[in-house]
């Protein structure tokens, strides 16, 4: 008994060197407070039950105990790991800071793209929709020599829609990281202690404890884990897989997309052709295709993927272990 | 009808649902005690037994239905600002109670998701009604007269503000995103209502009495199950998330995300309507492209200061808030509610699935 008391003194020490650490040992000592009043009545009363009950509260409450230990543990770890400049580039002092820092850069590149996007498929159908027309004493003529440009719309709405998901995703992320480092741990958590104390709130304790948990340490541990994904694909250890992944992040092509609705053939004086021309821009897009891959599928798509099911994933195993059986699998369909 | 904590809502408690109960009450002590007699007369020990056991968790009912009037009026005396000042985090104007707190972070997620389905429908109405102006470009122009159409007609008929398609197409997911997020808000706001009015109780009657019923015990056990969860563990939940309002719903700036106030994304018609009526429609075209997209995308309408208000990323991340704060969060308090309620039944020895109930979630 003695060796189990140090233990968990020993285990307990950090959590006097921090904000949220102190609130989750008020709430632990309250709850421990609440099961010693317990044990009294019962004691007083002499209901065995309730002395029962208590006692065996308190050894959830040891268990909780010990989970905050490794989670501080943990959290310092990870806020260690993060900082390292090489897997976060941002200079964060935690974990949070450094999976915002990213999502910052992400949102960054992936609304530049969408502009791009944007701009191409603008320039596409004001293209598109010329028609060149010439009448005098009413006869002439009608030529819509640039409409097979309108062929572009429908992929180019497709890419505005994965582009609009990607962002989506990427604010609801920077919005779960900004709620995580507000509430999570100073809210959350000892609010999931406490209420974890009591049969009856036994499941919406446990769920916020997990909760709090994941959004805290898996949400941004899943943006940091792709960042280090993508930088193992971007800079390979070997050189000759330079040539793989070079063009993934390559810088954009200037796309131009000029047309003229009366031009039938080649214009004498240059040679050029309204065919010519849409051949140079498809070329252009072709190219630029793989720099909006590694932007749009890796870090703004797979990227949050991997983090909100890393997130969700946890909420279900953490809730299982909090002893609150909390079936989060709608969550999970949120993804 | 009355709320929760309303004064009018306890005489509706005293007048109907207490009475109930203690007609369920009594009935059931009036059915028992006769089993028990019936039991001793004819020397039936089973039906002594079943008569004694059902006793036993008549009282345990009893202590139930006392619990959820206990904690009730606990939650309807304590304030909302009273537990922020215990985490050290921003006090609310109107310190609610705990059950007006529930209804506050409803009522702020609906407003929330109504201010993103305002802003992303503003955005896509523009695309919209840009990418259909249609302009007539005359040969040999000088600025927006064409000399080339001064005897005939020649020139290029063109779009010159189309091709929005990756805006809409962005914007109509959002759109049809941002309206789910505020059906659901609505639609948990409904589910609190429910609890609040009072209907909820009715439960505690049936399954006091229906807990100790031949074959009725785990129908009894959920009536109460339910009656305590939705009344403590669903409302003190959303209670929570109203503390984190200021985050959550940006309640601090307005209920958006956005620098822009609300106002600006004005969703009366009149912005357009003005300059497309009859010869203003013509003489808006000669007004350049620039002039057209101003009259959406300038803060100030078609005259206005030239401050750009287009922002459709920012409208993607609204609508996104807008997911986190009416959809995520309240399921997460369903799920804990539909979770304890399995919990409590196992307190009163009934093992509930309510799984299948999760996936409609």
């Amino acid at each position: 008994m003695k060796a189990l008391t140090a233990l968990l003194i020993i285990l307990m020490a950090p959590v006097a060197f921090a904000a949220w650490q102190g609130t989750a040992a008020v709430a632990i000592m309250t709850s421990a407070g609440i099961l010693g009043i317990i044990y009294m009545i019962g004691m007083g009363f002499g209901i065995n039950e309730l002395q029962m009950t208590a006692k065996e509260e308190f050894f959830q409450l040891i268990a909780m105990m010990v989970m905050i230990a490794l989670l501080v543990g943990g959290d310092s770890i990870l806020n260690a790991i993060s900082a390292n400049p090489a897997f976060s580039g941002s200079g964060s002092t935690t974990l949070q800071g450094a999976a915002n820092a990213s999502i910052d850069i992400t949102l960054a590149n992936v609304t530049a793209l969408m502009d791009s996007i944007a701009e191409t498929d603008h320039d596409a159908a004001i293209e598109g929709s010329k028609a060149s027309s010439c009448s005098i004493l009413g006869m002439g003529y009608s030529v819509s020599g640039c409409g097979s440009y309108t062929m572009l719309s429908a992929p180019l709405s497709m890419a505005g829609g994965i582009t609009g998901f990607a962002v989506g995703e990427l604010y609801t992320m920077k919005r779960l990281i900004e709620l995580s480092t507000a509430f999570a741990f100073p809210f959350l958590l000892p609010l999931g202690i406490v209420l974890r104390t009591f049969k009856f709130t036994r499941g919406a304790g446990g769920l916020l404890i997990a909760l709090a948990i994941s959004l805290h340490i898996l949400l941004p541990m899943g943006v940091i884990f792709n960042d280090m994904l993508g930088a193992t694909f971007l800079d390979p250890p070997g050189a000759a897989d330079d040539a793989l992944s070079a063009p993934y992040q390559a810088g954009l092509q200037n796309v131009t997309l000029e047309c003229n609705p009366g031009a039938t053939g080649e214009e004498w004086w240059s040679g050029d052709s309204n065919a010519a021309n849409a051949v140079r821009g498809y070329h252009a897009l072709r190219d630029n295709l793989r720099v909006y891959l590694f932007t749009m599928l890796v870090q703004a798509t797979l990227g949050p993927v991997l983090a909100l099911l890393m997130m969700s994933t946890g909420l279900r195993t953490l809730t299982s272990l909090a002893g609150a059986e909390v079936d989060v699998s709608a969550i999970s369909r949120f993804v | 009808m009355a709320f929760l904590c309303d004064p009018e809502f306890g005489t509706f408690f005293s007048e109907n649902i207490l009475p109930l109960l203690a007609y369920a009450g009594s009935s059931l002590a009036a059915l028992l005690g006769i089993a028990y007699m019936a039991g001793t007369a004819t020397s039936n020990a089973k039906l002594t037994l079943w008569s004694k056991t059902e006793a036993v968790q008549f009282i345990v009912s009893t202590v139930s239905v006392f619990l959820i009037i206990t904690t009730m009026n606990t939650f309807c005396s304590i304030k909302i600002n009273e537990i922020a000042a215990i985490f050290d985090m921003p006090a609310s104007a109107d310190n609610p109670d705990i059950y007006g707190a529930a209804r506050g972070y409803l009522n702020d997620a609906a407003i929330y998701s109504h201010n993103a389905l305002t802003v992303v429908r503003y955005h896509l109405e523009s695309y919209t009604t840009l990418s259909f102006f249609n302009a007539f470009i005359c040969d040999l122009s000088t600025g927006r007269i064409g000399w080339g159409c001064l005897f005939g007609y020649s020139g290029v008929s063109q779009q010159p503000l189309g091709g929005y398609a990756v805006q809409t197409a962005a914007m109509n997911i959002f759109f049809n995103g941002a309206i789910i997020a505020h059906f659901m808000s609505l639609n948990f706001i409904f589910i609190l209502l429910f609890v609040y009015k009072g209907f909820v109780f009715l439960f505690l009657p049936l399954g006091v009495f229906m807990r100790s019923m031949p074959y009725m015990r785990s129908f009894g056990s959920l009536l109460v199950a339910l009656a305590i969860s939705f009344l403590i563990v669903y409302p003190f939940l959303l209670a929570v998330f109203y503390l984190m309002r200021n985050v959550l719903v940006d309640a601090d700036n307005g209920y958006t995300p956005l620098s822009e106030p609300m106002s600006t994304y004005n969703t009366n018609e009149e912005r357009m309507e003005g300059y497309v009526n009859g010869g203003d429609m013509l003489a808006m075209s000669t007004g350049g492209e620039s002039f057209v997209k101003g009259c959406y995308f300038d803060r100030g309408g078609c005259y206005g200061s030239g401050v750009n208000i287009e922002n459709m990323s920012g409208a993607i991340g609204f609508a996104s808030n807008a997911f986190v704060a009416a959809i995520f969060f309240p399921s997460i308090a369903l799920l804990a509610t539909i979770a304890s309620v399995g919990y409590i039944a196992r307190l009163y020895g009934e093992e509930i699935d309510l799984s299948r109930i999760t996936q409609l979630v």
